[in-house]
C-alpha cells in the first residue's frame, strides 16, 4: 500500500505560511508597523528643521518665524502620537489574527488526530500530543502577534534611517553609515568564528547534561534516600552543575570584548561624524548650510544605537518557534487511515486472521506478528495467552484496525476490515482494556456514548449488568453525576465497569477484551468478572489471558510465542498435547499455590 | 532555624546568598558607571555644537580645538569601552556563579527532604523548581536587575540635575517615564484581572485537549472528530475570544506605555522649540536637551520589555521559597538492637483535620517473622508501611522499632534499617550493576552477582549484550516488568537489611516470570523481619501474622486458620477470591 507522507516547508517560510492563515490582518499589521517605525524618525526631521529655522536667522531672534517653527513642534508631537497609533493599532491587528490562527490550527491538529490510525495514539502517547496541542503550538501566538509586526519593523527601520542618512547630506551620511557597518561586520565576523559554533554547542549540551541529570535526580531520589545513598545521585548532579559553571563562565566571557565593542562601537557613530565634519567644514563656502547639517547629524545619530539594539532582540526567540512548529508539522504528516473508496458491510461477525504479518517499527526486524493465521467464531470466546512479548496484545490492537497489518488481511465475516468505514467498524466492535477513559461528563452520558440512540431503560439496564447501577445510585446526583466533580472518586474497578457498561449499551456482535489484572481489590475483581460474563454473551470475543484459569472453558485457546501460533485448541486438547500451553499451566498451578514463608532452608 | 537577623530587603526579594547580594551591588553599581559614562560623548558633542555656531556670534571658529574634541572623543571611547567590560563581568559572571550556588543549595536541601514529599508531590514540578527558576533567576539577575536599578538611580540624579538647569524642559523629557510606568503597574491589576479569565478558559480548553486526547478511541468510535466535538470547539473558541479580550486589554497597555516613553523625544522638541519662540530658553542649552534625549529612553526602553520577566521572577522565587521553607525530618543516629515494632494508639491523615487515614492503631509486628497487611483498596495499608519507614511522622500515638520511638531517629540511619520491594520500581540511567550496587555501595563484586543470582536476575543480564555493563536506558524501559521487579529485589537482598517491606504486585505476569519472582522473594525474607502488603491473600495464608485493615482501623488479626474460623472479613475477601481466581470464561 502505497502511504505517501505529507511533507512540510520548515524554518521561516513555514511559518509565513502559517501566518497566512489570517492573511489580510497579517498584512494589514505588518504595514501598520511599518509605517510606526517610519512615523518614529518624523521628530527627527523636525529637529532638522527646527535647526534650519533658527541658524536662518541666528543672532537676530526678533526675525524668528514663530509660526513655521510652532509648524515643526506640531510635527514633532504628531510623528510621535502617529507612531504610538499606528504601533497600538498594528499589534491589535496582528493578536487577532494570531488567535485565529491558533484556534484553526488546533482544531485542524485535533481533527486530524481523530484521523490517524488509533495505533499511533498507543505509540506516541497522550503527554507529548497534549504538549504540542497545548505549548507548542501557543508558540506560533507569539511569531504572529509579537515578532512578525517587529521583525518586519526592524528591517523597515534601518532602511527609512539609511535613505534618511543618505539623503540629508551624503558624506556625513556615508561616514555614519561606515560606523554602522564596522560595527555590524564585528559582529557578523565573530558569529561566523569556528569557535562560537562549536562553543555554542557545547554550551546545549553541558546544559542539557544538567537538565537531565537534575530530572533524573528527583525521579530516583526515593531510592537513593531508601538504600542512604542520597550522595551518590548528588554527586552526579554536582558534577553536572560544576561542569555547566565551568562552561558557561568562559563562554560568557569569550563575548566579553566583542560585546562591549559593539556596544560602545554604536554609540560613538559620532566619532566618525567628526573628522568628516571639520573637513567638510574647512572647505565649505556655505558655512550656514553645513552648521545645520552637522548639527542635525550630531542629534539625529545617537537614536541609531536604540535602533540597532532592538535588532539585536528581535531575533531571539525564533528557533524556540521553530522547533514548536516542528513538533506539531510531524505529527501533522503522519497518514491519516485510509478509507475505503467503494465501503463494504458484512452479516456474519467470525474473524479470520490470515497470514498476518505486522510489526510496530518497519527497521525492526523482529516482528510483533509474524504469519498469524487463526480464525474466532461467531458467538464464541476464542482466548489468546502467551508470554509477555509474544504478541497477544497485537492481536487485540489489529482487530479493531488501530494499525494496518503489513502482509495478509484481517477478515470479519468475508470481508477485509480495510473495506469498512471507520464508523462501520467501530459499531461492530467493542473493546474493552485496562485503560479506561471516562469523560468529564454524567455519568449516563458516558455510558449514552456507546450508543447514541439509547433509551433512559437501556442505559439502566446496562449499568446493572455491568454490575455498576448500586454504586451509581449511592453517588450524590445517581447517574446524572458528573466524573472529576469533587468529592466523586470512582475506584479503578468501579471506572473498568462503568466501560463495559458503555460496551454492553453499544451491543457490538465483536467484543476485544484485555482481561483486568488487578489482584488490588477482590471485591471488585469478582464484579467485573460478573460484567464480564453480560458483556460477552453470543458476543464473538476475544479475549487477551493473563492468567490461565481464567480461559479454561473458552471453545478456542491460541497459544503465542514470539509472534507466532504455536498451539491451538480446547484447554484439555492443549493439556494433553504436553506442549507450551501444558508447560505454562503446570507453573501457573505452582505459582499461584506458592506461600510466603521465610522458615525454609 | 530562625532568621534573627533582619535581611536587606533586595537581598530578601530576590532569595540571594551573602555573595550574590554583595556581588549584586558591584554589578550595580559598574551598571551605574557605564550610565554616566554615556555623558562623555554628549559632553563632547555639545562642545563640538558651540564650537560650530561660534561663527554667527561673530567669533572665529577653532578647526584645532575641534580636533581636539575628536581626539578626546577617542579617549571617552577606551575608557566607555572598559566600563562596559567591567560591567559586562560584574552582571553576568557574578549571576552565574550565583545560580551555581542556589542549585546545589536546592539540591542538597531536597535531598534532606521527607520520603513524603517525592511521594505527594508532583516531580516534574519539583524538577522545575531546582532548573527553570533558577535559570529565570539566572536570566533576570545577568540581564535585568543590575541595569533597570542602575538605570534608575542614574535617571533620577540626571533628572535632578536637569531640573536645576530648566524645569520645564526637565519635566518634558521626564514626566513620561512615570506616566510609562505608571500604566505598567497600573495595568497590572487590570491584566492579573483578564489574565485570570484568561488562565481559566486556558486551563478549560487545555483540559478539553486532553480529555479528547485520551478519549480518543471513544472520539473515533463515535466519530466526533475536531469540531464535531463540541465541548472541544466551545472551549477552544472560548478562549480565543478571551485570549483576545485579554491582550487589548492588557497587553496593549505595556506596548502603548513603551511608546509614550518615546513619544518624550516629541514632547521635548515640542516644549523646546515653543519656549525658544518664546525666547525662554537658548540655542546651546535647547541643543543640549534634545542630545540626553535621544539617548535615554533606549535603556529605559529595553528595561520596560523585560518588565513582564521580573513578574515571572517573583512567581518563580516564590516557589523556591516554598521549597527551602520545608523542614528537613531530624533525629538521632540511635542504634535499634531488636526489631519487633510497635504501634500504640497511632492515628495519622495526610492533609492536618480532614478524614483520618490511620486510626487509632495498636498493634505489634513480631521480629523475625512475616506480618501481612491485608483489607479492601483504600483501608490504609501502604499508609501503614510507609509510617514504619517515617515517610510521615504519625499525629498521634507513636510507632516504637525495638523500643525505639522513631519520631527520634534520623530517617536516613532508620533507612539504614529496612529494605523496600514497592511496586514503582526506579532504575536509573547507568549500568545494571551499579543499579544492583546502589543497594550497598561497599559491596564487592562477588557480592553484586550473587545477589543478582539470588534474585534470578543472573540468566537474563548474561542474555543483555553487555551482560552486567549494559546500560539502561531511561529508567531501564528495555526491561520486561518482571525483570525491573526482579532487579529492585537483587537491590534489596545487596542491603541485606534486618527488615524489609514488601508491597506484592498486583499484576499478572506470565507464569514464569511470576515464579522467578516468587522465588526472589522467597531469598530476600529469609530470616527478616518482614511487613508485606499482600493483595492475593492465598500467598500470605502462612504469615505469622494477618492484620486485616479496613478503613484505617484494625478490623481482626491473628493467623490464617483463626481468622477464617471468625467468617468476618478476612473469611469474605479469602472466599471472593478464591472464586474468581477459578472464574472462567
Amino acid at each position: 500500500m502505497e502511504e505517501s507522507k505529507k511533507t512540510y516547508k520548515t524554518g521561516m517560510p513555514r511559518l509565513l505560511e502559517l501566518a497566512a492563515t489570517k492573511k489580510p490582518l497579517v498584512i494589514l499589521s505588518v504595514i501598520l508597523s511599518s509605517l510606526a517605525a517610519i512615523a518614529n524618525f518624523i521628530p527627527f526631521i523636525a529637529i532638522y528643521f527646527v535647526i534650519r529655522e533658527i541658524l536662518r536667522v541666528w543672532p537676530e531672534f526678533s526675525n524668528l518665524n514663530i509660526s513655521e517653527l510652532m509648524k515643526f513642534a506640531y510635527m514633532a508631537l504628531g510623528g510621535m502620537l502617529l507612531n504610538v497609533f499606528l504601533y497600538v493599532s498594528a499589534l491589535m491587528c496582528s493578536h487577532i489574527a494570531a488567535f485565529g490562527t491558533l484556534y484553526e490550527l488546533k482544531i485542524n491538529f485535533a481533527s486530524h488526530l481523530a484521523k490517524v490510525p488509533l495505533g499511533f495514539h498507543i505509540m506516541i502517547g497522550s503527554g507529548k500530543l497534549r504538549k504540542i496541542t497545548d505549548e507548542n503550538i501557543e508558540k506560533i501566538e507569539q511569531f504572529i502577534a509579537h515578532q512578525l509586526p517587529d521583525i518586519v519593523a526592524a528591517f523597515v527601520a534601518p532602511i527609512v534611517m539609511l535613505i534618511l542618512l543618505l539623503a540629508v547630506d551624503w558624506r556625513f551620511g556615508s561616514a555614519a553609515i561606515l560606523g554602522m557597518a564596522i560595527a555590524f561586520a564585528m559582529q557578523i565576523l565573530l558569529y561566523g568564528k569556528d569557535g562560537a559554533k562549536e562553543m555554542m554547542a557545547k554550551y546545549q549540551t553541558s546544559l542539557e547534561d544538567m537538565n537531565n541529570a537534575s530530572v533524573e535526580y528527583i525521579r530516583g531520589i526515593s531510592v537513593v534516600k531508601a538504600y542512604k545513598q542520597t550522595v551518590y545521585s548528588f554527586q552526579s548532579l554536582h558534577k553536572t552543575i560544576k561542569e555547566y559553571t565551568d562552561m558557561v563562565i568562559p563562554y560568557t566571557l569569550s563575548w566579553e570584548n566583542p560585546m562591549s565593542m559593539y556596544t560602545t562601537l554604536i554609540n560613538h557613530i559620532y566619532l566618525f561624524l567628526l573628522p568628516v565634519g571639520i573637513l567638510v567644514g574647512m572647505n565649505t563656502t556655505d558655512y550656514r548650510k553645513f552648521a545645520i547639517t552637522f548639527i542635525f547629524y550630531l542629534i539625529f545619530v545617537p537614536s541609531i544605537a536604540g535602533v540597532l539594539m532592538k535588532v539585536l532582540y528581535v531575533n531571539s526567540d525564533v528557533t524556540r518557534i521553530f522547533n514548536g512548529v516542528e513538533a506539531m508539522d510531524k505529527i501533522l504528516s503522519e497518514p491519516e487511515l485510509k478509507q475505503p473508496i467503494h465501503p463494504k458491510t458484512t452479516e456474519s461477525f467470525q474473524v479470520t486472521f490470515k497470514n498476518v504479518e505486522f510489526s510496530y517499527k518497519k527497521e525492526e526486524k523482529i516482528k510483533a506478528l509474524d504469519g498469524v493465521d487463526f480464525c474466532a467464531n461467531q458467538g464464541e470466546v476464542t482466548a489468546i495467552v502467551g508470554p509477555s512479548g509474544s504478541g497477544k496484545s497485537t492481536i487485540a490492537h489489529l482487530t479493531p484496525r488501530f494499525f494496518d497489518v503489513d502482509s495478509g488481511k484481517i477478515l470479519i465475516g468475508e470481508v477485509d476490515v480495510r473495506d469498512f468505514t471507520s464508523s462501520y467498524l467501530m459499531e461492530k466492535v467493542s473493546f474493552v482494556f485496562q485503560d479506561v477513559f471516562l469523560f468529564k461528563q454524567s455519568i449516563y452520558d458516558n455510558i449514552a456514548m456507546g450508543n447514541p440512540n439509547a433509551t433512559k431503560a437501556d442505559i439502566e439496564s446496562a449499568a446493572k449488568a455491568a454490575q455498576c447501577h448500586e454504586f451509581i445510585e449511592k453517588l450524590p446526583n445517581g447517574y446524572q453525576t458528573v466524573i472529576g466533580t469533587k468529592g466523586v472518586h470512582l475506584s479503578g474497578g468501579e471506572q473498568q465497569r462503568l466501560a463495559i457498561a458503555r460496551a454492553i449499551v453499544k451491543d457490538a456482535p465483536i467484543v476485544v477484551l484485555d482481561e483486568a489484572t488487578a489482584f488490588a481489590d477482590p471485591e471488585n475483581e469478582h464484579l467485573i468478572q460478573k460484567a464480564f460474563e453480560k458483556l460477552m454473551k453470543n458476543k464473538t470475543v476475544i479475549i487477551i489471558a493473563h492468567r490461565l484459569s481464567t480461559v479454561r472453558n473458552a471453545n478456542k485457546i491460541i497459544v503465542m510465542d514470539q509472534g507466532k501460533v504455536i498451539e491451538e485448541g480446547t484447554h484439555n486438547d492443549l493439556v494433553a498435547k504436553e506442549g507450551k500451553y501444558a508447560a505454562m499451566w503446570k507453573t501457573y498451578n505452582t505459582t499461584s499455590s506458592w506461600v510466603m514463608n521465610d522458615k525454609e532452608a | 532555624m530562625e532568621k534573627t537577623r533582619k535581611e536587606p530587603y533586595l537581598k530578601n526579594a530576590m532569595f540571594l546568598t551573602d555573595k550574590g547580594y554583595k556581588d549584586l551591588k558591584k554589578a550595580i553599581f559598574a551598571c551605574t558607571i557605564t550610565n554616566f559614562s554615556m555623558f562623555i560623548p554628549a559632553s563632547i558633542m555639545l562642545f563640538a555644537i558651540m564650537e560650530i555656531v561660534k561663527p554667527f556670534n561673530n567669533e572665529s571658529i577653532s578647526w584645532l580645538k575641534l580636533w581636539g574634541l575628536f581626539a578626546a572623543g577617542i579617549f571617552g571611547f577606551i575608557l566607555i569601552f572598559i566600563c562596559n567590560k567591567n560591567d559586562y563581568k560584574k552582571t553576568y559572571v557574578a549571576s552565574y556563579l550565583e545560580s551555581k550556588n542556589t542549585r546545589i543549595a536546592i539540591a542538597e536541601h531536597i535531598r534532606k527532604l521527607p520520603m513524603s514529599l517525592f511521594n505527594s508531590k508532583d516531580l516534574t514540578e519539583l524538577t522545575t523548581n531546582m532548573m527553570g527558576d533558577v535559570e529565570t533567576s539566572e536570566h533576570v539577575l545577568s540581564h535585568v536587575y543590575p541595569q533597570l536599578i542602575a538605570n534608575g538611580i542614574s535617571v533620577t540624579i540626571i533628572c535632578i540635575m536637569l531640573s536645576f538647569y530648566d524645569w520645564r524642559m526637565s519635566l518634558a523629557i521626564f514626566i513620561s517615564v512615570p506616566i510609562a510606568l505608571f500604566i505598567i503597574v497600573a495595568s497590572r491589576k487590570i491584566q492579573q484581572f483578564l489574565g485570570k479569565r484568561h488562565a481559566v478558559a486556558k486551563l478549560e480548553a487545555s483540559g478539553q485537549v486532553q480529555e479528547y486526547i485520551e478519549g480518543i478511541k471513544v472520539i473515533k468510535a463515535c466519530t466526533l472528530d475536531g469540531e464535531k466535538s463540541e465541548k472541544l470547539n466551545n472551549a477552544l473558541l472560548n478562549m480565543k475570544k478571551l485570549a483576545i479580550q485579554t491582550e487589548l486589554g492588557s497587553g496593549i497597555f505595556v506596548a502603548s506605555s513603551q511608546m509614550i516613553l518615546q513619544a518624550g523625544i516629541g514632547l521635548t522638541i515640542f516644549v523646546g522649540t515653543t519656549l525658544l519662540a518664546g525666547g525662554q530658553i537658548e540655542l546651546i542649552p535647547l541643543l543640549a536637551f534634545l542630545l540626553i534625549v535621544t539617548r535615554i529612553y533606549g535603556p529605559i526602553n529595553v528595561e520596560l520589555q523585560l518588565l513582564p520577566e521580573l513578574f515571572y521572577h517573583q512567581i518563580a522565587i516564590k516557589r523556591m521559597r516554598t521549597l527551602m521553607d520545608y523542614v528537613p525530618m531530624e533525629g538521632k543516629e540511635t542504634p535499634i538492637e531488636e526489631y519487633n515494632i510497635e504501634f500504640q494508639d497511632v492515628d495519622f491523615s495526610y492533609n492536618k483535620g480532614k478524614e483520618k487515614t490511620i486510626s487509632n492503631i495498636s498493634t505489634t509486628i513480631p521480629a523475625n517473622s512475616i506480618t501481612a497487611l491485608v483489607g479492601p483498596s483504600g483501608s490504609g495499608k501502604s499508609t501503614l508501611s510507609r509510617l514504619v519507614a517515617r515517610f510521615w511522622d504519625v499525629d498521634k500515638g507513636k510507632i516504637t522499632i525495638g523500643g525505639v520511638d522513631i519520631k527520634n531517629l534520623d530517617p536516613e540511619h532508620l533507612m539504614g534499617y529496612m529494605s523496600f520491594v514497592f511496586q514503582d520500581v526506579v532504575l536509573f540511567n547507568d549500568t545494571i550493576y551499579n543499579n544492583i550496587n546502589i543497594g550497598n555501595m561497599n559491596a564487592t563484586k562477588e557480592e553484586v552477582i550473587a545477589a543478582a543470582k539470588a534474585a534470578r536476575c543472573d540468566e537474563f543480564i548474561n542474555k543483555l549484550p553487555d551482560g552486567y555493563n549494559t546500560l539502561l536506558g531511561e529508567n531501564g524501559n528495555t526491561l520486561s516488568g518482571g525483570e525491573r521487579q526482579r532487579l529492585s529485589i537483587a537491590r534489596a537482598l545487596l542491603k541485606d537489611a534486618p527488615i524489609v517491606l514488601l508491597d506484592e504486585a498486583t499484576a499478572s505476569l506470565d507464569p514464569e516470570s511470576e515464579e522467578h519472582i516468587q522465588q526472589a522473594i522467597g531469598e530476600l525474607i529469609k530470616g527478616k523481619t518482614v511487613i508485606v502488603i499482600a493483595h492475593k491473600l492465598r500467598t500470605i495464608a502462612k504469615a505469622d501474622k494477618i492484620i486485616v485493615l479496613d478503613k484505617g482501623e484494625i478490623a481482626e488479626e491473628g493467623i490464617h486458620e483463626i481468622l477464617m474460623m471468625k467468617k468476618g472479613l478476612y473469611h469474605k475477601l479469602f472466599s471472593i477470591q478464591q472464586e474468581s481466581m477459578g472464574w472462567s470464561v
